[in-house]
């Protein structure tokens, strides 16, 4: 089995593209960038990888166990197998939609997740803003189907981590737009920006990894419009730039709800969606995108009120 | 003494991030955000919450925090968070207390903390916020 990790190598790319957009910045958008989230995302991505090899042995003790009854078999050496390697690559991808996805509509999944979101900048540091608790969700079921496939876990891994090497550089918004076959098929910063937007129009949309396809095809893609700016982090921002706060806010606030909800609502606050409440006090993203539509429809231009004078006039016939 | 290549990895990683930090403090990146105008906080409050129309505002002197009522009488307490402005709607676990010619002001949430602003009217505002307490629990 090859040994290899593809992010290790492409940690000295990582650092030249920021000082790139570091430099960009101080020239085109200097607000773009601030020290403190700078060093809380940095941080976060330290993390994330000291997280990753403390806990990440209890997956792959799953997947070598579940490669043992797997229904194909490339062989011994499957790493010689070629095509099997684009192939594990798109459908890893589709993995990756799905449990992304999940981490934005069951609050579990979100716990881990929303560390990601958390800074109201969006540059390359944002994008190693990476999850230190994401062994404590069940995220590593959505990978189990690639490994019963016959794909290896050491393959799936290697696919993964250039999933996450390609998802680096659309963090940005030094980049307008790409051409335009390419937004078509791939992921990129304009489609990346929306799925980091808090506007009530973006909530919850583009959870693509590499191929935008995916939202094109399961009903969540959205376009970025040039008519809205778009302002980045959670739907309640932290307001604080403290590290552990950042980690482990949502995990707190889900069991504090979990213990003081009644006994037949507790495993709603693990499973429904980020926002949902039993009593209705608080706000899940399609609530918030159903009311800025009532307001948006509200505030349209009637169009045969304005063409009409008798139809404006308030005293009826 | 032989130290494990992890902790020299982590201890190199953590250098790394401690210059580009440094960097974007000796690049002059980042702004601190400042409220000029009315139109600003109302701008940030609906960003807070979607729809917030507020028919009252009050902005720190230092522009570094706000209050906002809307219609129904819900107050917002905006506060200056790097460059960006970060906010609560007050509740019942909300307080307010006025100090001289400053205000401060408890959002209820710990980690959100206390603001203190110097506002038009801070008597009003500390009673309006006091007040949710006792509105939610008539």
């Amino acid at each position: 089995m090859p040994d290899f990790s593809p992010t290790q190598y492409a940690v000295p790319l990582f650092v030249i593209a920021i000082l790139i957009e570091m430099a960009w910045s101080r020239m085109r958008a200097p607000e773009s960038y601030e020290p403190k989230d700078t060093l809380t995302s940095l941080a976060f991505g330290l993390g994330s990888t000291v997280a990753g090899g403390l806990f990440g042995g209890f997956a792959l003790a799953i997947f070598i166990t579940a490669y043992e009854y797997r229904v194909f078999d490339f062989g011994p050496e499957w790493w010689t197998v070629w095509w099997a390697w684009p192939l594990c690559f798109v459908i890893d991808d589709l993995k990756y939609y799905w449990v992304h996805r999940a981490g934005h509509r069951i609050r579990w999944m979100w716990a881990a997740h929303v560390n990601h979101h958390s800074s109201q900048h969006y540059n390359l540091s944002t994008a190693l803003r990476q999850t230190w608790t994401g062994s404590f969700t069940f995220g590593l079921l959505f990978a189990l189907p690639l490994v019963l496939l016959g794909f290896h876990p050491g393959m799936i891994a290697i696919a993964g981590g250039f999933n996450l090497i390609y998802q680096f550089w659309i963090h940005t918004e030094a980049i307008g737009r790409m051409p335009r076959w390419f937004e078509a098929v791939m992921n990129t910063p304009s489609h990346h920006r929306v799925h980091h937007a808090t506007n009530p129009r973006y909530l919850d949309r583009n959870y693509a990894g590499v191929f935008i396809i995916w939202d094109k095809m399961f009903g969540t893609f959205e376009a970025e419009t040039d008519e809205e700016r778009i302002r980045y982090g959670i739907v309640k921002q932290l307001g604080s730039f403290n590290l552990l706060w950042s980690v482990f806010h949502e995990w707190i606030g889900m069991i504090a709800d979990i213990i003081r909800a009644p006994w037949r609502h507790k495993l709603s606050y693990l499973f429904r969606e980020p926002g949902w409440s039993h009593d209705n006090s608080r706000e899940t993203s399609d609530m918030i995108r159903a009311k800025w539509l009532g307001r948006e429809q509200a505030e349209e231009p009637n169009p045969v009120l304005d063409k009409n004078a008798i139809a404006q006039s308030s005293n009826p016939a | 003494m032989e130290i494990p290549f992890a902790l020299v990895q982590f201890a190199g990683s953590l250098a790394a991030i401690l210059a580009i930090a440094g960097l974007t403090v000796w690049l002059g990146l980042g702004r601190d955000a400042r409220l000029a105008n009315d139109a600003e906080a109302r701008d940030w409050a609906s960003q807070v919450a979607a729809g917030f129309a507020a028919e009252t505002v009050g902005i720190g002197a230092d522009g570094k925090a706000a209050l906002l009522r809307d219609a129904g009488g819900q107050i917002m307490l905006l506060k200056q968070h790097g460059g960006h402005f970060a906010g609560r709607i007050l509740d019942e676990s909300s307080a307010a207390e006025q100090s001289g010619e400053m205000l401060n002001v408890d959002s209820g949430e710990r980690r959100f903390g206390r603001v203190t602003l110097q506002v038009e009217a801070s008597g009003d505002w500390a009673k309006a916020i006091n007040a949710l307490k006792a509105k939610n629990h008539a």
